[in-house]
């Protein structure tokens, strides 16, 4: 990624037009890249495997799943932003303290606001909306992007890393939810206020509860699977894009032998 | 090296009060909103277990500490009083099933004046998912045999599970846990009728700002 | 079949592995004619609909995987799997839990894996946890003894309990379950989890007739079965002596201590040795060779730790029976117990360095 490019203090300097233009491409083939990045190529549940703990303990139902993916990505795009705004100024060496202070301040408006505003997803989340602190997606993307980046990529690094979490999230629910107990959006209204009790679906009737889809090794187990097809797509685009590559290699391959 | 050890001392306290402040000042604008919340939540619980049409004094506010072997432990249960027009209707008694499956059963039982159980539901447990959690209401309506049911001299017999010859059934594949939840209950119960005097004539609160 | 030499180093090859399982699984026979004496048919069933499913499953699997099918479809480790799973389900459990948990055993635990050999869990245990964590009330509806039942259980109403839940005479299993005194009669370690919870004494609970009159009724004969089994198995040197042994003296070393500081509030070792699944954890379960440990002093300490974890599940867990989640917790631990109790290789010095 190339960053020097984008910075805003040079479109300042008056470029000339094609200039701007490259600037422009430049700049959005960092958005594209930072999307990609954050919601397939490198995702934080799927790929990253960071936040593994909420992740498989909140996932019972697509409401607490989303919940928590909302929180999560409010905390992302608030630290990552503010993360921005302060790279200037702050020391190398006490970075790490100071980012842990500007999650932690997040998180925990982030839980006051629930605890006022959904009160009930808030009981049902539990230890875990505070526990968005440890989520090492956030203090990872704070060190490794925010701090090197200005506002705008910051924060839409936050907002792609966040919906990807939260999109795995979401599937995870989805998955356990009908499994476990044969609906979809059981108890949205807690999240989204009364009007959203239409919303929940009956997929299956279910004689007995499938426990284990509910209970923790369900979600191991789930999450297995989804990593597993995720690989097994990338494994088929690989095997579809690079023929001309190849080529190139079987050419090495055949100097190398020859040597 | 001294000055840079200042300096960073320095930026880190800024950085702490700002964070204190910002939590801070979320905290003031929220904790209204929260109070009324946990409040809301509480009462709803209640009104489920009292018909709200027969009370109108303010539930959240009327409610004692009280202490007793009958309420399963010696830890502080609260109580709560429901009047109409200061005459006493009801109560709802935390209490403690100590002898659940896995641990301790939170419970809240409603009890009319005249010692009827007006409702029963279970706060807190750790029961075996599929088996044991039967006793919450959004699992099964079981924890609603309950309601109306009286204890007298002699009915005390009945109120066990079926299995040990009762008049409540326990669901398939546990009993211990209906067991235990019968057994507060019934406690709950002969608690309120000893105590139902005594507890409506208190006036202290469990509320410290009344 | 194909005799073929591998150079070295000579591993095992298909021939010697599908001759084990086979004699590992007619080491299961004592135990299973007793179980047909005690329980009826519900176990034969079960274990049938196991082997059909396993075999099914295997078989999808391998061509999914493109694996060789007929060497590996009958080297008999599936067949083997579906066995212990069928012994170990409730013998009136609904056919669907079979097919469930024979397809988890084969399809996840161990093809998933990347098949015999590479599996970290014993499938028939880990189908077995998941079938009891998932749908508890079917999985503890055990059946009373034979001789304790008011109804008379022929194989026609066995099969038919099976697939529909109820007897041609339509009795559900809820009411198969209850005694003539009208309660519902749970296994002999679950009457007396329950009991001491009511504040009996041991002694006052196996008066029961669940208890029989030794240990626990019928129970023990199975035990004695898997044992004899097992006894087999040790004289064909097929399993090796360490696990076993070491796992029934943890019982018997944590049940002693348990008894002598309060008899009234722990059952003896015979109990313990003779109800449940003690005799078939200790003989074929514990003794899987992919999943255990793999040197002597490793299978010391394995056997040892699986007796005290069912030791203490059987006392504090909840759930009934213990053996399963012992397995599959030192399963678990088998890679850390290896690592400990590598043997010295020859010619090395004891330090590694």
């Amino acid at each position: 990624m190339t960053q020097e490019v984008a910075t805003p203090e040079l479109a300042d300097s008056e470029p000339a037009d094609n200039e701007l233009q490259a600037q422009r491409a430049a700049l959005k083939s960092e958005y594209k890249e930072l999307a990609w990045q954050g919601l397939w190529k490198n995702n934080p549940g799927l790929v990253q495997l960071l936040g593994l703990c909420p992740l498989l303990a909140v996932t019972a139902t697509v409401t607490n799943a989303l919940g928590l993916g909302l929180a999560t990505l409010l905390v992302l795009i608030g630290s990552n932003a503010t993360v921005s705004l302060i790279r200037h100024w702050v020391p190398k060496e006490i970075r790490i303290p100071i980012f842990v202070l500007i999650i932690a301040a997040f998180v925990t408006c982030v839980q006051l606001l629930m605890n006022a505003f959904t009160y009930g997803l808030y009981q049902a989340l539990g230890i875990f909306l505070p526990l968005i602190v440890t989520n090492c997606a956030i203090i990872g993307r704070a060190e490794a992007y925010a701090s090197k980046n200005p506002l705008a990529q910051a924060s839409f690094d936050g907002l792609m890393m966040g919906i990807g979490f939260m999109l795995i999230l979401v599937v995870l629910g989805a998955i356990r939810e009908v499994l476990g107990q044969g609906t979809l959006f059981d108890g949205i209204e807690l999240l989204l206020g009364d009007w959203a009790s239409g919303l929940r679906i009956q997929v299956l009737n279910l004689d007995n509860q499938f426990l284990l889809a509910i209970l923790p090794p369900g979600a191991f187990i789930a999450m297995g699977f989804l990593i597993a097809i995720k690989n097994a797509i990338d494994s088929k685009i690989a095997e579809r894009q690079p023929k001309p590559e190849e080529k190139a290699i079987e050419r090495v391959r055949v100097n190398f032998d020859a040597s | 090296m001294r000055k840079a050890i200042e300096k960073n001392a320095r930026i880190l306290a800024l950085f702490a009060i700002a964070c204190t402040a910002t939590v801070g000042l979320v905290n003031e604008l929220t904790k209204g909103k929260i109070a009324r919340q946990e409040q809301a939540q509480l009462l709803k619980t209640l009104h489920d277990i009292i018909d709200p049409e027969i009370v109108n004094n303010d539930l959240y506010q009327s409610c004692l500490l009280v202490t007793d072997e009958l309420l399963g432990n010696n830890e502080p249960h609260t109580v709560y009083l429901a009047k109409h027009d200061e005459k006493p209707v009801a109560a709802a008694i935390t209490t403690t099933a100590p002898d659940g499956y896995s641990g301790n059963i939170e419970l809240i039982v409603a009890l009319n004046y005249d010692g009827t159980v007006s409702g029963v539901r279970t706060l807190k447990h750790q029961e075996t998912p599929g088996l044991g959690d039967k006793v919450e209401i959004k699992k099964s309506d079981w924890i609603t045999s309950f309601t109306d049911k009286l204890v007298t001299a002699d009915n005390q017999h009945q109120w066990a599970v079926s299995k040990d010859g009762g008049m409540f059934d326990q669901f398939t594949g546990a009993t211990i846990t209906p067991r235990a939840v019968v057994k507060a209950v019934k406690n709950t119960a002969l608690y309120f009728q000893q105590h139902k005097a005594e507890l409506f004539s208190r006036t202290d609160s469990c509320r410290e700002n009344l | 079949m194909a005799f073929w030499i591998a150079s070295s180093p000579h591993n095992h090859t298909q021939n010697q592995t599908s001759k084990l399982m086979r004699l590992v699984i007619y080491a299961t026979i004592p135990g299973i004619f007793a179980q047909w004496y005690f329980f009826g048919w519900g176990n034969l069933i079960h274990i049938g609909l196991a082997v059909a499913t396993a075999l099914v499953a295997e078989f999808f699997v391998l061509s999914l995987r493109e694996q060789p099918i007929s060497k590996q479809l009958f080297d008999g480790s599936a067949i083997l799997t579906a066995v212990l799973l069928g012994i170990c389900l409730p013998a009136l459990a609904p056919w669907w839990i079979t097919v469930l948990g024979s397809l988890f055993a084969i399809a996840i635990v161990k093809q998933l894996y990347g098949g015999l050999g590479h599996n970290p869990f014993n499938p028939a245990m880990a189908a077995y946890v998941m079938l009891l964590v998932s749908f508890p009330v079917q999985m503890t509806s055990w059946q009373p003894p034979l001789s304790l039942m008011s109804v008379e259980l022929d194989f026609l109403n066995t099969l038919t309990t099976i697939l529909t839940g109820f007897t041609s005479e339509g009795y559900s299993v809820e009411q198969l379950r209850t005694h003539i005194d009208g309660y519902t009669m749970a296994t002999p370690l679950d009457s007396l989890k329950n009991d001491i919870g009511q504040g009996l004494t041991v002694a006052e609970s196996i008066t029961k007739p669940v208890f029989g009159q030794h240990f626990s009724l019928g129970w023990e004969w199975v035990n004695a079965g898997f044992l004899l089994g097992g006894l087999f198995l040790l004289a064909r040197k097929a399993i090796p002596l360490a696990t076993p042994l070491s796992f029934l003296a943890s019982i018997l070393v944590c049940s002693f201590i348990a008894y002598s500081i309060n008899p009234d509030g722990n059952a003896s070792t015979m109990f313990h040795w003779l109800s449940g699944a003690t005799m078939l954890g200790a003989f074929f379960i514990l003794t899987d060779p992919v999943s255990g440990a793999t040197s002597t002093k490793g299978r010391i300490v394995f056997g040892a730790l699986a007796g005290f974890l069912v030791f203490i599940i059987r006392k504090f867990g909840g759930y009934p029976d213990a053996v399963a989640f012992a397995v599959l917790l030192c399963n678990m631990a088998a890679p850390l117990i290896d690592q400990y109790t590598r043997p010295r290789t020859y010619g090395h010095s004891v330090k590694q360095p």
